[in-house]
């Protein structure tokens, strides 16, 4: 009897092992899983959010178009057409080193910010974190496709902002130029996505 | 000489060239280029009769009438008309006082263009179509020039004066800002209108085509609402759009709603037997700034039912007690699929829960079952050891 209620024991462990396999298992929409471009493409959707949320937070909207990044990627050359004919690897090239460049632009808002004592300091920080992971996402996608790697441009800086107005009116100007990048980035994702399916 | 100058045939050469003379001059000042004035309505108009300084009266005529609005005439023949209205325009003539014709002159009244009131639609990534209104009606045609800053570059903005607007094509949209100047220009002067747009703000597609809303059979409650892009939309992996459904019994004031970036919803909670309203709109997906479309035609669609019970008499008389409430709505799931199977897990889930529930009790009362038995097995071999001992022969 006592190796009966020790099998018997073992046998309802076993039997709720196995329901409650079946219970975490039993999802109502089957998921799938994220490919390496809709992981890019998710975080640049992260990222256009984040901007938009300092620009509403932080930044002076001004209807003067100041010009103080000169250095910043050039969109006016990509027009939506263009959205339909992109080639992968060119592409990626493209937009690490757009993004590196932001990068940059962003690190020296953030010190100038830090220097006024800007309240948008600690979303910046984040959402430098964030821009960094989507390079670091987007230089391993590059490695897996061979796409090249550009050598980075340096960027020209405004030299000195000396009041609190002209860090406004830069944040706004850069995160304006950035949330478009964005725009653009998801856009070229999700339609690079079957390109990079196909190479994969 | 003298004799010779006055013979009857030498005066009478000389009287025939000297009207000769004068009425070519009178030719002359008919035939030169019609003097046309652009004069502003409202203002004091000054008309001068040619360039005659003679200083002798003369009597003006409109329109080969000598009925003329408020007006003075100035001892040199000018004639002065105090802030002129429409009535005033017209074709104006001045007379010495023997009746004969010194000049003429047009009048044209009306406005120098101002600056205009400039709205900008743009439809998709490519395309901007700018429309204006003039400040007030100007009387006069308008010629329209317009440029656009398209990235670094200025481009004209192809205009279709009738219309009073102008499309560019082609835009490089992904610059924070962009730049429209409409220049307007008539007789009377021109203006310059400058105005600076953000296209990512103003973009708001057409709204969805082929809006259809069909009833599902032997489903009541259920209507299948289907659409597709606005033509004017790419369909293309990059321009995702995120629409807009609503729908709500015809006579309730509360719409339910669900967002969706399929092309078909089915609607699951219709109410059987009614007429139900329903639209759909547009909204680029990505862009959470841009604006949504209009709301595509108000569709009427009654749920699948079984024509031999339906009363279509009392389904027209049912009215809602909301109408003066103002207008609400409610969210509903994305998707119609997804909400049938989320139905279905649930149902799966509450299956398995009770097994397992059902498992557990079931094996508990074996467990404690088990153990009872084995407790009583114990006592009986005890009690049977007891008896044995006591049976001994001590």
């Amino acid at each position: 009897p006592a190796v009966l209620l020790d099998s018997s024991s073992s046998l309802l462990f076993s039997l709720l092992l196995a329901q409650l396999q079946v219970f975490t298992s039993a999802s109502p929409v089957p998921q799938r899983r994220p490919t390496d471009m809709d992981k890019l493409s998710n975080q640049t959707k992260n990222l256009m959010k984040l901007t938009q949320e300092l620009l509403r937070e932080h930044a002076f909207d001004s209807d003067v178009e100041p010009h103080r990044f000169r250095s910043l990627p050039e969109m006016s050359n990509r027009s939506a057409n263009d959205l339909s004919n992109l080639e992968l690897k060119p592409t990626l090239t493209q937009l690490h080193a757009d993004l590196k460049l932001y990068e940059h632009h962003f690190e020296w808002l953030n010190r100038v910010s830090k220097k006024h004592h800007h309240p948008a300091v600690p979303k910046l920080v984040e959402m430098i974190k964030e821009m960094k992971s989507l390079i670091t996402l987007l230089h391993r996608q590059m490695l897996r496709v061979e796409a090249p790697r550009l050598t980075p441009a340096t960027p020209s800086l405004p030299p000195h902002l000396p009041y609190q107005f002209d860090v406004l009116q830069s944040s706004h100007e850069l995160l304006q130029h950035f949330k478009l990048f964005c725009d653009w980035a998801y856009r070229a994702f999700i339609s690079l996505k079957p390109k990079a399916s196909a190479v994969q | 000489m003298p004799g010779l100058l006055s013979s009857p045939v030498c005066l009478t050469v000389i009287w025939f060239l000297s009207w000769s003379l004068c009425s070519s001059r009178a030719q002359i000042r008919t035939d030169e280029v019609p003097d046309v004035q652009y004069k502003t309505l409202g203002s004091n108009v000054t008309l001068t009769c040619g360039k005659s300084q003679n200083r002798l009266p003369v009597v003006w005529h409109l329109n080969n009438s000598s009925v003329l609005p408020w007006h003075r005439v100035t001892p040199d023949g000018e004639l002065i008309l105090p802030q002129v209205d429409r009535s005033a325009q017209g074709d104006y003539s001045c007379y010495d006082t023997e009746g004969r014709l010194l000049h003429t002159v047009t009048l044209r009244l009306g406005h120098r263009p101002g600056l205009l009131s400039i709205s900008c639609r743009v439809p998709n990534h490519t395309h901007v179509r700018c429309s204006w209104v003039e400040p007030a009606k100007m009387y006069l045609p308008v010629s329209y020039n317009a440029t656009f800053k398209n990235g670094a570059e200025w481009r004209p903005c192809v205009v279709d004066a009738a219309r009073r607007h102008c499309d560019v094509d082609e835009l490089a949209f992904w610059q924070p800002m962009h730049t429209l100047i409409v220049t307007a220009f008539n007789d009377f002067g021109s203006s310059k209108t400058t105005i600076r747009i953000k296209l990512h703000e103003l973009l708001k597609p057409d709204p969805p085509e082929s809006v259809k809303v069909e009833e599902l059979e032997d489903f009541p409650q259920r209507l299948l609402v289907s659409w597709s892009f606005p033509s004017s939309w790419p369909v293309e992996d990059a321009f995702p759009l995120m629409f807009h459904i609503r729908y709500r019994p015809q006579g309730s004031v509360y719409w339910s709603e669900i967002y969706t970036e399929e092309s078909s919803f089915v609607i699951l909670d219709a109410l059987a037997g009614h007429l139900h309203q329903v639209q759909v709109r547009a909204r680029d997906e990505v862009n959470s700034e841009s604006r949504w479309s209009d709301w595509s035609q108000l569709l009427l669609v009654k749920p699948w039912e079984v024509y031999a019970t339906a009363d279509p008499t009392e389904e027209s008389e049912y009215f809602f007690p909301f109408d003066t409430k103002p207008e609400t709505s409610t969210e509903k799931s994305h998707n119609p699929i997804q909400g049938d199977e989320g139905n279905l897990g649930l149902v799966i889930l509450l299956v398995l829960f009770s097994v397992v529930i059902l498992t557990t009790i079931l094996s508990l009362i074996f467990v404690m079952w088990m153990r009872q038995r084995r407790r009583d097995q114990a006592t009986k071999q005890e009690l049977t050891s007891m008896v044995k001992m006591k049976s001994m022969p001590i």
